[in-house]
């Protein structure tokens, strides 16, 4: 049918709004600190083929590749065997999932007894069983990071709300009232999403809105494709590394060549390491995510609808058995480690034919910290914070200080709400990181750290992080961000933890994790005194760094 | 006789409405940024009121916005406990735009340089973990202060909420040592835990309050020089005003009062032609402002914003989208048509104009399909350039193949869609039908698409108070005295809750009745109470209002049963058994209600047009009834398609629909069935 330009505009916009609200009410009515204060979730609309539309932008890793997920769940239970009240769920990773604490569901829109539309939620769940709370860092393979969920299709009356399948999940769980909650959340914005999207249907008709939905996922297609285009043709190439696998000290490259023909680009992911014993493996979907994320954020304006026709004129490849699309049953737990490095080597690429879109290496590592506590009587209690770190520099801008990285974006928790919620544990300081930036013409983000005093017996900390040993480098001369670092003062003594460790502690224990900084962009001579006074004056840099700023 | 008078500074005119019995002035002047108390007076002389003979004059202006968004505050010094120096530039650690790789954070006006610690620390039951170190405060931070030369310091200690000694402590030690140093804690100005928030909004507060301060002793001392003794308060963002004596000591919530004020004085002006439930739309120059009211009250939102920095401070919850007549018409990248965010502001303003400004705006296309005619903008102060309107769409009418008055009548139709998307935020993602509401369109533009807005909607009623571009002055004249509060007092929904919620509303009681009293606000005093609730281990909270009359029997199922509703209402789910309930804080107002809400009327105009006009709408064009607002005499009934122009606003009534004039002045417009 044709679409009058107008209706087009206001469908469009209103399916937009859909799933900014139905992401707004995942986290609002969230249990757990990852999904209620780290927003580590996501909403989105599906048409009836299965391509997304329209996304709640929250977290840019798991943008994108709903759609991907949502294709192992249709191949297997199609459309026309669907009624009222079904839906879809899965996390697993070797079946288009990204780890197994996102769990995706998945329900089908109905009009007039015809499935127009899918309303879809992903959570990234606290706790979804696996052999350590929260996160089990030593898990040799996927079966021992958690709950492996097949695509599966259940029914609301029958399987949820007290039914077999909730009880197994809920059995499996560490901490129910927070994952079961969370669950609840994710059901009430797909529960949003339909209701609005057969508002929509009401009174625009289906012809109209399912037309919308396609011309919508053209007019993201168009709109990448002019900013693709907008780069000379050519073949670019860029390469980082994570720092090791957690069991020995060899550093895993990531290489990728970009090859832009026209308005089309390829992303070749070949050359990366092979994957790994341990959880740094990246779903191949996570792979797509990222290759994705960065052209959004270097090439488009920020008000590109990010849908399934955004990626059309964009091909992503990796060699399957790397760390960038391993073979099963290989563990995934931290995929975003490889995944940041995919971005930076990208980045690079990137840098040598649109120098003032992109920016230098920042800390972009997802620093994950569980401090976990058993009580007699009243079970787990499981404390999960993310860190990101300091941006890198760009031609015309600082990085920004201590915020978290691009593919990512995760709040803090309010230390008055960490005092009242957890009583084994204290947090003694939270700051910036002095001279952790790199120097150049413009520098680079500071990174932070944080201490905690642990205040009674039995507690456990898990962590996973990168660039304890390879710093974020700076581009066009500028110099490397600080390295991280997580260390437990225990009496005299100091432990080092490795990037990916878990310790358990003893009351006394001062635990403090400090993540990096961003690299600098241009050389570091370039950049006027007065600035670097100012940073001097505000003690974001010492005397000494900088009387070696030149 | 007494004469009340109005004088609302906003950006780029100054309103005045004065009310003396039957006599009622109405005026817009430009305002004077340099100096806005000139504009303010500029519109008293200019509507011949002598000051003289004024009893109560009400004010409400943007001077402290704008002193944050100008950064013309104070030089502000922070002071927090030792260890968390960082916490106003680490804030959240997140970026509200999350593709943007060159990011930067909202800024605080104050640098690292001007962060201070102290060594104490305090949990989050209030016991003292760490003994505050007075010898250093003394010793190291007082001289340091001096030092530094700050107007003013901004004190926010972890758990100050809960337990407020030390704050109150370490400000003492200052104010003994620098009485000229003006100083500010977070527990005095928001109760509420989650440090980066407080302490933002104490900062901000103690950046604008010397601005403030020494704003309204100019206008009082320009006041006293004409002999003015009347009252003189001041608009605060939650709706209510307070004396300019005690605004001067807590000038943070003058922020946003414009948009508050109008709110008010649309619901109250609806009440008299008894509508409770509405739907407000205030369509400015560079935005519209929603809001949901219920039963007549205007509905709280505990947080606003200000320069993407949050401000934790109870204001009236209004949506603002960058929705109005100077919102720009383009085509994106992908070929799509747009209507704003972006403004074209005051300058270079809309094409018509004529200053400088050649993209077209939703002012430009309603010149072009008729609803604004060019020689009656404002009474006919303001000639419009027709022609240049059109001129303005001819390239988007090209591209999207449209004639020029297609694509101004598409550009409007998206302008439509711009507000009621912000009217479902305000109602149906919060669990409201619109249907069950009456729209109150105001501001210059609102009455322009109300129609429109209200057939998208299913809205059966609209409700036009006279002179709608000038509704914020009058609620200046019609706004209540009120001071709210908030504070965090965390407990479980259980046999124990009713009774902590009756302890803490004896005593915010008995601070609110000394502080009006002192403030000289006699009389009876009405109270608000809302619990802000949430199941036991959410984030975000729900407000759930307690009648408090009926506080001294309220038991914990009724908590549960309310908060069980509302949750449901926004959710879809809740009340589960076995899930418990948890109060984490409490806001509470108080109220000394106006005795006698003033008189409004259409202000005359001398402005006369021809019979009918021509309108472009999307089946054609349609002749159109000009009437003069001023003209239209009660339970007169005007049939569509007409325009009802008055001095600051045209109320359009498309063909189908019907509008009456009722006794109290407002204009009722429906869909015609016959």
């Amino acid at each position: 049918m044709t679409l009058d330009p107008v209706d087009y505009a206001i469908i469009s916009q209103a399916l937009i709004a859909v799933a900014r609200e139905m992401g707004v009410k995942l986290v609002r009515s969230a249990y757990s600190t990852v999904l209620r204060e780290a927003r580590d979730g996501s909403a989105a609309l599906l048409d009836a083929h299965g391509n997304t539309i329209a996304q709640a932008e929250l977290i840019p890793m798991q943008l994108g590749t709903i759609g991907h997920v949502f294709k192992a769940c249709q191949e297997l239970y199609p459309n026309d065997e669907l009624v009222e009240g079904d839906f879809l769920i899965i996390n697993d990773p070797f079946s288009g999932g990204q780890h197994l604490p996102d769990v995706f569901m998945f329900q089908p829109i109905f009009f007039e007894r015809k499935v127009i539309a899918f309303a879809a939620s992903v959570a990234h769940h606290i706790d979804i069983g696996g052999g350590d709370p929260g996160l089990n860092t030593a898990a040799p393979d996927v079966y021992a990071e958690g709950l492996i969920i097949p695509p599966l299709k259940l029914n609301m009356q029958r399987d949820w709300h007290g039914g077999a399948f909730e009880r197994l999940l809920r059995a499996n769980v560490r901490v129910p009232h927070q994952t079961m909650g969370d669950f609840d959340a994710q059901i009430a914005a797909i529960a949003i999403g339909r209701r609005r999207v057969v508002e929509l249907v009401t009174r625009y008709g289906a012809a109209k809105v399912t037309a919308v939905m396609a011309a919508l996922l053209d007019y993201s297609e168009a709109r990448m494709r002019s900013a693709i285009r907008e780069i000379p043709d050519g073949v670019y190439k860029g390469e980082d590394a994570v720092d090791d696998d957690g069991l020995t000290d060899v550093p895993l490259p990531v290489k990728v060549t970009v090859t832009v023909t026209g308005d089309e680009i390829d992303i070749d992911f070949a050359g990366t390491a092979n994957q790994v014993r341990r959880n740094l493996n990246s779903p191949f979907a996570s792979t797509v995510s990222t290759a994705v994320s960065v052209l959004k954020a270097v090439l488009t304006g920020p008000d590109i609808p990010f849908n399934a026709g955004a990626f059309r004129p964009i091909k992503v490849r990796a060699p399957k058995g790397s760390m960038l699309n391993p073979n099963h049953p290989a563990p995934v737990r931290a995929r975003m480690e490889v995944c940041f490095r995919a971005w930076n080597a990208t980045m690079k690429a990137l840098s040598r034919v649109v120098p003032d879109k992109v920016i230098a290496c920042g800390f972009d590592t997802t620093t994950v910290a569980v401090l976990s506590h058993l009580t007699e009587g009243s079970g787990w209690s499981v404390y999960l914070e993310i860190f990101g770190g300091g941006y890198g520099a760009a031609v015309d801008q600082d990085g920004c200080d201590a915020v978290d990285g691009p593919l990512s974006n995760c709040s803090n928790t309010p230390i008055e709400a960490v005092d009242q919620d957890f009583a084994f544990f204290r947090v003694l300081e939270y700051r910036l990181r002095p001279d952790s930036c790199g120097r150049g013409k413009l520098r680079g983000g500071l990174g932070l750290l944080r201490r905690y005093e642990i205040l009674q017996e039995r507690v456990r900390i898990a962590l996973y992080s990168d660039r304890f040993r390879r710093s974020a480098e700076g581009l066009f001369g500028g110099e490397s961000g600080a390295t991280g670092y997580c260390q437990i003062e225990r009496g005299d003594r100091i432990i080092e933890l490795k990037s990916k460790d878990a310790f358990d502690l003893i009351k006394g224990d001062i635990v403090t994790l400090a993540v990096g900084g961003g690299g600098g962009y241009g050389r570091a001579g370039e950049r006027p005194r007065p600035q670097i006074d100012d940073d001097l004056d505000d003690g974001i840099i010492s005397p000494e760094f900088a009387s070696n700023w030149k | 006789m007494s004469m009340r008078v109005g004088i609302e500074v906003g950006g780029t005119f100054t309103d005045l409405v004065a009310v003396d019995g039957n006599r009622i002035e109405v005026i817009k002047v430009p305002s004077t940024p340099a100096n806005p108390e000139i504009g303010a007076f500029n519109s008293l002389s200019g509507a011949g009121v002598n000051p003289i003979a004024i009893d109560d004059l009400v004010h409400g202006s943007t001077i402290a916005t704008n002193a944050i968004l100008e950064r013309k505050g104070a030089k502000v010094g922070f002071v927090t406990t030792a260890g968390f120096r960082d916490i106003l530039f680490l804030q959240r650690h997140d970026r509200h735009n999350i593709y943007d790789v060159k990011y930067a954070k909202p800024a605080l006006p104050l640098r690292r340089r001007d962060c201070f610690e102290v060594e104490e620390r305090v949990d989050a039951a209030g016991r003292i973990v760490v003994p505050l170190d007075e010898a250093a405060v003394s010793g190291l931070l007082v001289p340091r202060l001096a030092q530094g030369g700050y107007g003013a310091v901004a004190i926010c200690l972890l758990s100050a909420y809960s337990a407020p000694g030390h704050e109150a402590r370490v400000k003492a030690l200052i104010e003994a040592a620098l009485p000229n140093v003006r100083v500010a804690c977070s527990h005095e100005v928001v109760r509420e835990f989650r440090e980066f928030e407080r302490a933002a909004t104490t900062v901000l507060s103690a950046y604008v309050q010397p601005v403030i301060d020494r704003y309204l002793s100019r206008f009082e001392e320009t006041l006293a020089s004409a002999d003015f003794d009347g009252d003189f308060s001041v608009m605060q963002s939650n709706g209510g005003r307070l004396p300019a004596a005690a605004m001067r000591r807590n000038s943070i919530t003058a922020l946003f009062s414009g948009p508050a004020a109008g709110v008010v004085g649309a619901v109250r002006q609806a009440e008299r032609s008894g509508r409770l439930n509405l739907i407000t739309f205030d369509m400015g120059g560079t935005s519209t402002d929603v809001s949901l009211v219920i039963n007549g009250t205007p509905s709280v939102a505990p947080e606003t914003q200000i320069d993407g920095l949050p401000v934790r401070t109870p204001v009236l919850d209004i949506v603002s989208v960058g929705a109005g007549g100077g919102s720009l018409v383009w085509i994106d990248d992908g070929g799509m048509l747009r209507v704003g965010p972006r403004s074209a502001g005051a300058s270079p303003g809309p094409a018509c104009y004529r200053r400088g400004g050649l993209a077209p705006t939703v002012t430009d296309a309603h010149v072009v399909r008729g609803t604004i005619r060019g020689d009656a903008f404002l009474g006919g102060t303001m000639q419009l350039d027709v022609d240049a309107a059109h001129r303005s769409f001819e390239a988007i009418a090209k591209q999207l193949n449209l004639s020029v008055k297609d694509a101004a009548a598409a550009a409007i139709r998206l302008a439509v869609a711009n507000i009621v998307r912000a009217v479902q935020v305000v109602s149906t993602e919060r669990g409201r039908d619109p249907r069950d509401y009456v729209l109150l369109p105001f501001g210059g533009a609102g009455p322009l698409i109300a129609a429109e807005v209200a057939e998208e909607l299913g809205v059966q009623e609209i409700l036009v108070p006279p002179n709608p571009g000038l509704i914020s002055a009058f609620g200046l004249l019609a706004a209540d005295y009120v001071r709210i509060t908030s504070v965090t007092r965390r407990c479980p929904l259980d046999k124990d809750a009713a009774s902590i919620l009756r302890q803490e509303f004896a005593r915010f009681r008995a601070e609110a009745e000394r502080e009006f009293i002192a403030l000289g606000l006699h009389g009876a005093l009405s109270f608000d109470i809302t619990a802000e609730m949430r199941f036991v281990g959410q984030a975000f909270e729900i407000p759930v209002e307690v009648d408090a009359d009926r506080l001294a029997a309220l038991k914990e199922a009724d908590l549960a049963a309310e908060f069980s509703t509302a949750h449901r209402r926004i959710y879809f789910h809740g009340g589960e058994p076995g899930r418990k309930v948890e109060i984490v804080g409490v806001r509470f107002g108080v109220r000394r209600r106006l005795e006698k809400l003033p008189e409004f009327r259409e202000r005359p105009s001398q402005l006369r047009g021809p019979a009918a006009v021509e309108v472009w709408t999307p089946s054609g064009p349609v002749k159109t009834k000009l009437i003069a607002a001023a003209d239209l005499a009660s339970h007169e009934v005007v049939k569509g398609a007409a325009m009802i122009e008055g001095y600051s606003s045209t109320l359009w009534v498309p063909p189908n629909w019907r509008a009456e004039r009722d006794q109290s002045g407002n204009i009722l417009m429906g869909r015609d069935h016959r």
